[in-house]
């Protein structure tokens, strides 16, 4: 006896966006925790060491954070002005920070008052960073200057005045304790190295630079300003590798992933693009409520902390697998089971008969196999089935015309029936991948249902609503017939061109040459 | 009484516009929007009573307000503007408010008169006012400003009596002491000043932004065992800007506690705040706060000194729409003010848009933690305007006069010069005649003249709002631009676009197409127009059909149904045409029921046949649809399949 055989369902593939392994890592991410700071956010840092607290700079504050907190487990509020660049030292101990009338302060994270304070610069102190040996600070500052402080002594070792603007962003080499680099309002990015008095570097990204990046083999340097993320490859003396130009505000701050493949850039115009570090192209995008100032990626990107223009700072975590282990699971049985008699070895004389394995059929299937046509069709127009998987829907009507008894299957249905029927048509029949069918079945509908027409005024404001869309649809297809026209014209044009300049070019080398002067 | 918001930033967040009740009695709220309008509203009945437009109200809008106390109205006026009459005629009635603008000047507004009264301006401030405050008797007015003074005034002189420089920023909020001896003034730090002397008696820090309102909680110290000085033991209250906390400072004898006494926790910024002054010691001083989003918090306490955790309300009250239905849902209204009526029972709530508040009574239930109050103000937008009393001047225009109109640079627009006969047109007002509405002055304006090819206007196509959105993939701006129905805004915008950006959107089209055809359709027009204005473009392109080619297979999978599509189109019509023409003749009762040729044959066996078939057609008549829909479905059931 032939088996039934299950109704093949067709898939189609979903036009658009494309599922890449990225858009499944970074969609990743729980529901954000909103934290309302007291002024736009300017700088977000994460503690390299565990447990992972980040400092959050914010108007004339800082705020300590915990991985999971909420409320900050420690606040620095002793600033007279607005602090700015609170950042930590590789050890998560000590923390740095720079203020508007042109201080910068060291705290340690156990304490409350600053350990040292170094006074030098005249004006708004925008960036600060630690070196790679930890005895040093490396700060910028709205005077043009760049200084290099010790901290045992709290003294400035050296001052730097090559900008000539706004010296707004910076950052230490993590390998070598001398180098270190500044962007700046004058246009350029600067590598100093503190054992020349100057800089060793320099380069152009033609807009103010709003931030800057050392990848962290420290061979290649990431700026941003302006609407541009420029790489430059340090190691071949400042050569531009790729200008990048994703967004369309001023890109204010720029971030790598803790593997170092992605870089994450934020800007005024409220999103966060990350970007593949081979390809350099956008895999993913984040949208935020406010223009964004700052971010700041956790250790093994378990969470993303946004800070924004309104005060709020946007906290990101990721989604815990471990979650789905808890589940009760369901016993299945034991392996054995499986098994069984499966490990028999066949005797010479023995005729091996397999059993034939259960399939298992859809309820729809089931239905089909034993001919309950309009029954199937009414279990695959249920709305739960109509609205997740319409394809299954469109599949069965499919075979049930191809079985010639989609007829008898939609007849007899009372006002509600016909009514589900309707609806989905109306839902369905515009997209092509399903319309073939659904148009069959319209007819067919059509066909029964019109002498009892004019009965229920539901189904014959199912019907207006029908004929309104394929008005529609017709209208639609009309002007995309006209442009396919255009398009012909502009192909045999393209074609024609091809045709000639060859001819041309077999007789002869100029007239081409002429041709594209013309 | 209650000092508003005049001082906090931005001035045009919508919660937060400068606005205050009269005093005592509290007949009217002024409110200064920020289109430079002041509006005078009768709290009683929710009407307009008066409106009032600066000569400047564009350069310098209203930065703040204050309604002087009542008693000063009998030597309120000039010198030479004096006239017995009328400074005996009001005397107990509010009349003078102060206005502050953002570029330095004060305005003294009458109320009674309609008018401006007269201006303050030598001497004063170069920059924004901040803050306005009336002393309770002596007649002067302090101002404050972000120029970092300080100025007192004399009102009937309009001259400075005196000005010093209060702070070493801008100087945002100033409060008078009950017994008008001592200013409080607020920018960086709060400051208490000896009026006589002009030198500071107290410092409080603590606030970490700019502080923007203050104001005097008590009248009397707690303890009156000591000898009341005036001054000390007295409370007061400060918000800052950005700050969630309001706090609440003790004066005290010796210098050393200069740090908060105690805090209220409210949502968001505070814009607007009163109070009731407490008569005793047991009785609570009651607070309201507005802020910035729109919420209020009452709180009631009493004040006794130290306490280490920020309080919370007692009551938040909140205003929505009511959701229509299922699909909308409710909208919160922004309260713009509160102000507790005298019997302290009741609070009356200003909510809505600047434009036309809605001003309601509201008991006080200080059991219910939080009250969310429905209010449908939709049908409120119209201008209920009581037109006798409106006093709208339209400024009168000589033809040669140019006037600049705030919008884009190097753009002319024409005012067609006012009718002479301003009287008539007033006296038309008052007859009844509504007050112009804003289209007609736009009309009258007359800005989209287009008067020659050159001054094309660029306002109408947004390449930059497109490109922006290609270069960013940004959905929503996308569709901004996109959905669009205007086929010349299209083509403008496809004109104006950059090269580089054609192909990035024949992408973005051909992702688009694929949708429903009310939305494709939208599509279409802009892959037309790009096709017709870029073909040249286009057909330079060397990989043009690869690039096209998904679209071009995608289209044409979709015209492929076309002919069956139209088919079923012709069925449908046919049947709804008959729908219709069914439902027209049972609307209607046709006149006449007689065929126009009757045949009639005696035969018994067809008369019992019509009969029964009659009987059929009543059945089916009586029952509802379904059974006839069954009937019909049985006959289809009942051929062969």
């Amino acid at each position: 006896m032939a088996g039934y055989k299950p109704v093949a369902i067709q898939t189609y593939p979903i036009l658009g966006e494309k599922i890449t392994q990225d858009t499944l890592y970074w969609n990743n991410y729980k529901t954000p925790v909103q934290i309302k700071e007291f002024g736009a956010v300017s700088k977000v840092d994460f503690s390299p060491q565990p447990p992972y607290n980040y400092a959050v700079t914010a108007s004339s504050r800082i705020h300590i954070y915990g991985r999971y907190s909420q409320e900050p487990i420690k606040t620095f509020s002793r600033f007279k002005d607005t602090a700015y660049c609170a950042t930590f030292r590789q050890d998560g101990r000590l923390l740095v920070a720079g203020s508007e009338d042109g201080g910068v302060q060291l705290f340690d994270i156990s304490g409350r008052a600053p350990l040292r304070q170094f006074e030098g610069h005249t004006k708004a102190v925008h960036t600060v960073d630690f070196t790679a040996d930890k005895y040093h600070v490396v700060s910028g500052a709205d005077d043009y200057t760049v200084k290099l402080w010790d901290i045992p002594n709290a003294k400035e070792i050296l001052t730097f005045k090559e900008h000539s603007d706004y010296v707004r962003c910076g950052c230490a080499s993590k390998l070598n304790p001398d180098l270190f680099i500044t962007g700046s309002y004058d246009h350029t990015v600067k590598m100093f190295d503190a054992r020349t008095n100057t800089s060793v570097l320099s380069v152009e990204h033609g807009q103010p630079v709003e931030s800057v990046l050392l990848f962290p083999s420290g061979g290649l340097l990431v700026s941003a300003g302006g609407r541009y993320v420029k790489v430059w490859d340090m190691l071949k003396g400042g050569q531009l590798l790729v200008s990048l130009k994703n967004h369309h505000k001023t890109v204010t701050c720029l971030c790598l992933s803790s593997s170092g493949q992605r870089l994450l850039s934020g800007s005024l115009d409220r999103k966060v693009k990350v970007y593949s570090t081979t390809s350099y192209k956008v895999v993913h995008s984040f949208d935020y409520a406010a223009s964004i100032l700052s971010l700041a990626l956790a250790h093994e990107d378990e969470t993303i902390v946004v800070g924004m223009t309104n005060g709020i700072l946007s906290v990101k975590h990721r989604k815990s697998e471990a979650k789905k282990e808890s589940l009760p699971r369901r016993r299945r049985p034991a392996y054995r089971t499986f098994i069984k008699g499966k490990n028999y070895m066949k005797q010479r004389d023995d005729i091996l008969i397999n059993r034939p394995a259960k399939k298992h059929l859809e309820l729809y299937d089931r239905d089909l196999k034993h001919f309950r046509i309009s029954k199937a069709l009414d279990r695959v127009l249920d709305p739960t089935c109509t609205i997740k998987t319409p394809e299954i829907t469109v599949s069965i009507i499919k075979e049930l015309n191809r079985r010639g008894v989609l007829a008898n299957a939609l007849a007899g249905r009372d006002e509600k029936e016909i009514s589900h029927v309707l609806n989905f048509l109306i839902r369905h029949l515009s997209q092509p991948r399903f319309a073939p069918v659904l148009i069959n079945a319209a007819e067919i509908i059509i066909d029964i249902y019109l002498p009892v027409i004019g009965q229920s005024p539901v189904v014959d404001k199912k019907f207006l609503l029908l004929q309104g869309l394929v008005e529609k649809e017709i209208d639609y297809q009309r002007e995309l017939l006209e442009t396919l026209g255009m398009m012909d014209m502009l192909f045999a044009t393209m074609r024609r061109k091809e045709g000639t300049s060859v001819l041309e070019h077999t007789s002869d080398g100029f007239p081409e040459n002429k041709k594209i002067e013309s | 009484m209650a000092a508003g918001g005049g001082g906090s930033g931005d001035p045009l967040a919508p919660a937060g516009v400068p606005c205050a009740f009269s005093p005592h009695s509290q007949a009217y709220f002024a409110l200064a929007s920020t289109d430079g309008h002041l509006r005078v509203w009768e709290t009683a009945n929710n009407r307009l009573h008066q409106e009032y437009v600066p000569s400047a109200h564009l350069s310098g809008t209203c930065t703040c307000l204050a309604w002087a106390p009542a008693r000063l109205q009998a030597k309120e006026s000039p010198q030479r503007k004096k006239r017995k009459s009328e400074a005996v005629g009001t005397s107990n009635q509010t009349d003078l408010l102060a206005l502050g603008t953002a570029v330095g000047s004060i305005l003294l507004y009458s109320t009674v008169k309609g008018e401006l009264h007269s201006k303050l301006i030598s001497g004063g401030h170069d920059n924004r006012v901040n803050c306005i405050q009336w002393h309770q008797d002596s007649g002067c007015l302090y101002s404050c400003s972000d120029d970092k003074h300080i100025v007192e005034w004399n009102v009937q002189a309009c001259k400075v009596k005196c000005k010093w420089k209060g702070d070493n920023s801008s100087v945002s909020s100033l409060c008078i002491s009950p017994d008008g001896k001592m200013l409080l003034s607020a920018g960086r730090t709060i400051k208490l000043w000896v009026l006589e002397t002009k030198e500071v008696y107290r410092h409080f820090t603590g606030h970490a932004t700019p502080v923007s309102s203050l104001m005097f909680t008590t009248i009397r110290p707690p303890n009156e065992s000591q000898p009341f000085d005036g001054i000390t033991g007295l409370y007061f209250l400060s918000g800052a800007v950005h700050d969630r906390l309001l706090n609440v400072w003790q004066v005290r004898s010796e210098n050393k506690e200069k740090s908060a006494v105690m805090s209220f926790t409210v949502t968001d910024e505070p814009v607007y705040i009163d109070l009731t002054l407490s008569e005793n010691k047991e009785e609570p001083v009651k607070l309201a706060v507005v802020c910035r989003d729109g919420q209020v918090h009452l709180f009631e306490h009493i004040l006794n000194g130290y306490c280490k955790k920020p309080l919370t309300s007692n009551c938040t009250i909140q205003i929505a729409t009511p959701g229509k239905g299922k699909k909308s849902t409710p909208k919160p209204i922004p309260i713009l003010a509160a102000g507790f009526c005298s019997d302290k029972m009741s609070l009356l709530l200003v909510y809505g848009s600047w434009f036309q508040p809605t001003i309601e009574r509201v008991a006080l239930n200080s059991r219910e933690p939080h009250m969310c109050l429905v209010r449908d103000i939709s049908n409120c937008w119209a201008p209920k305007v009581e037109t006798a009393i409106t006093k709208v001047r339209t400024p009168v225009m000589n033809s040669e006069a140019k006037v600049l109109v705030p919008g884009i640079p190097g753009h002319h627009a024409a005012i067609k010069p006012a009718p002479p006969q301003t009287e008539q047109v007033e006296s038309k007002r008052k007859s009844g005649g509504n007050e112009v509405s804003i289209e007609e002055r736009l009309g009258a304006m007359d800005i989209d003249t287009p008067k020659k090819g050159k001054d094309d206007l660029q306002t109408n196509s947004f390449p930059v709002l497109l490109t922006q959105g290609l270069e960013s993939n940004d959905f929503e701006m996308l569709n901004k631009v996109l959905q669009t129905r205007n086929v010349n805004l299209i083509k403008k915008t496809v004109l104006r676009m950059p090269l580089h950006t054609v192909i990035p959107l024949l992408q973005e089209l051909t992702k688009r197409l694929q949708g429903h055809p009310n939305s494709a359709v939208l599509m279409v027009q802009w892959l037309k127009c790009v096709l017709t204005v870029h073909a040249s473009y286009l057909s330079t392109l060397p990989d043009l059909v690869p690039q096209l080619g998904t679209l071009y297979q995608l289209m044409e999978s979709r015209v492929k149904t076309f002919q069956k599509l139209s088919h079923l189109h012709g069925k449908l019509i046919l049947l709804i045409t008959q729908v219709t023409a069914s439902e027209k003749t049972k609307g209607a009762p046709s006149p006449g029921q007689k065929a126009k040729l009757v045949y009639e044959e005696e035969s018994s066996e067809e008369e019992s046949d019509d009969e029964i078939a009659d009987k059929d057609s009543e059945v089916s008549d009586l029952f509802p649809v379904c059974t006839s829909a069954c009937i019909s479905s049985y006959s289809v059931r009942m051929r062969p399949s």
